[in-house]
């Protein structure tokens, strides 16, 4: 259906005179949908780079996380001197949590190659924010765990009994709080990438 | 902008262009009418958009003022223990306590554009701001529900590699209104993703 906007004088007029009209019917065209598929397209453009930012961002910290392992060179009696991810349920979720992530946005890569190529299609979009949405949810969940279990780490708790582990390990906590703040670099390009979505589907 | 399709050939009598003008009045009726039908569709978003809200004030209110009353003393006392336990003891649940209580409170000031959006169905900008406000929200939301709960997880069990001790073998009262109040708070960040899932379906043009 064209979106022409053409008006006709109905009442009785000459042959000649309509013959004279007979040019403007052609001339209507509507620009406006490739200049908003051009705006979207744009869009979409951004959002799979980043969404190739988010892979970079939520690998990294599953890697770092997962490869944090840290045995010290003394030993006593009393205390476990060897740390791993895998001491730390938090940090296990933390690990998985960010891999499923990643592997959903090289999943999701497709679908952001689709909106690129058919900018002006509101359903690719409509899936990739309720997905981006979800799985943003879960990104932050792993991120501001492992965030909560790294402050006791680096802290203690004096009404508890919980004792800073990170005074003697070091590397341990350095490696596991760069993972964080990773995370936590990806949750800002989820909340953009879901943004992006929204203003792409108003301009429709 | 009206919406017509009319081709009209130049040179037929008067009599066969009036008939075609009906048609393009009947167009501009039909497209009225579509408009109305998408309204009618937003605004039940709209409603829905607004009860959900409602119901995620009561529960952010809920659960932090469930924290902010989370304490217990227990009856004995040793040496070597703490035997009180309050939020405010966690740094986590202090910032949960903080961060809910926000959330509430912007869900109260969300709640005049919901109303706009409901009058005005078919207004994209209240829709858009809302989507993109309830999502920062929704991560604040979720920070401060699942930081919480890696703490009240930790409260639980303890864990053996770092001799943290499970303290809910003591405190069991506290550590159960504390696990209620992650709870509350994870159900809301459910409403939220709604919330976000329906802003964004409602700004979809037909």
């Amino acid at each position: 259906m064209k979106n022409e906007s053409t008006f006709i004088d109905v009442p009785a007029e000459s042959s000649s005179a309509m013959k004279g009209k007979a040019p403007l019917i052609g001339v209507a065209k509507d620009h406006t949908t490739t200049g908003s598929g051009g705006y979207n397209r744009g869009l979409s453009i951004f959002d799979f780079l980043l969404r190739l930012a988010a892979i970079v961002a939520a690998s990294v910290a599953a890697g770092t996380m997962f490869t944090s392992d840290e045995t010290l060179p003394f030993f006593t009696q009393f205390l476990q001197f060897e740390a791993g991810y895998d001491d730390l349920p938090t940090f296990q979720f933390f690990v998985i949590a960010m891999s499923m992530v990643a592997g959903y946005i090289v999943l999701s890569l497709p679908i952001s190659v689709v909106t690129i190529v058919r900018p002006l299609a509101a359903a690719p979009r409509l899936l990739l924010l309720v997905l981006d949405t979800a799985i943003m949810g879960l990104t932050m969940a792993a991120a501001s765990s492992a965030a909560a279990i790294s402050y006791v780490a680096h802290n203690g708790n004096q009404n508890t009994n919980w004792l800073p582990i990170c005074q003697q390990f070091g590397d341990f906590c350095q490696k596991t709080s760069g993972a964080v703040v990773s995370s936590f670099v990806a949750v800002v390009f989820f909340m953009i990438l879901v943004v992006l979505s929204g203003v792409a589907l108003k301009r429709h | 902008m009206a919406k017509e399709s009319t081709t009209i050939d130049i040179g037929e009598p008067s009599t066969v262009t009036k008939s075609t003008s009906h048609a393009v009045a009947d167009e501009k009726k039909k497209s009225f009418v579509t408009a109305a039908a998408g309204g009618g569709y937003k605004r039940g978003l709209a409603i829905f958009d607004f009860l959900l809200r409602l119901a995620a004030i009561g529960i952010t209110i809920g659960a932090s003022s469930v924290m902010f009353t989370a304490e217990e003393t227990l009856p004995f006392f040793t040496q070597f223990l703490q035997f009180q336990a309050g939020y405010d003891d966690f740094p986590t649940f202090q910032f949960f306590v903080i961060a809910i209580a926000i959330v509430a409170s912007y869900l109260v000031l969300s709640l005049p554009f919901s109303i706009v959006t409901i009058v005005r169905p078919l207004a994209v900008a209240p829709r858009l701001i809302l989507l993109i406000s309830d999502t920062v929200v929704l991560t604040l939301t979720t920070a401060a529900a699942a930081a919480a709960a890696s703490i009240v997880y930790l409260a639980h069990n303890g864990n053996a590699n770092t001799n943290w001790l499970p303290i809910c073998q003591q405190f069991g009262d506290f550590c159960q209104t504390t696990s209620t109040a992650v709870v509350a708070a994870s159900i809301s960040v459910v409403f939220f993703i709604l919330l976000i899932v329906i802003s964004a379906i409602a700004l979809k043009r037909h």
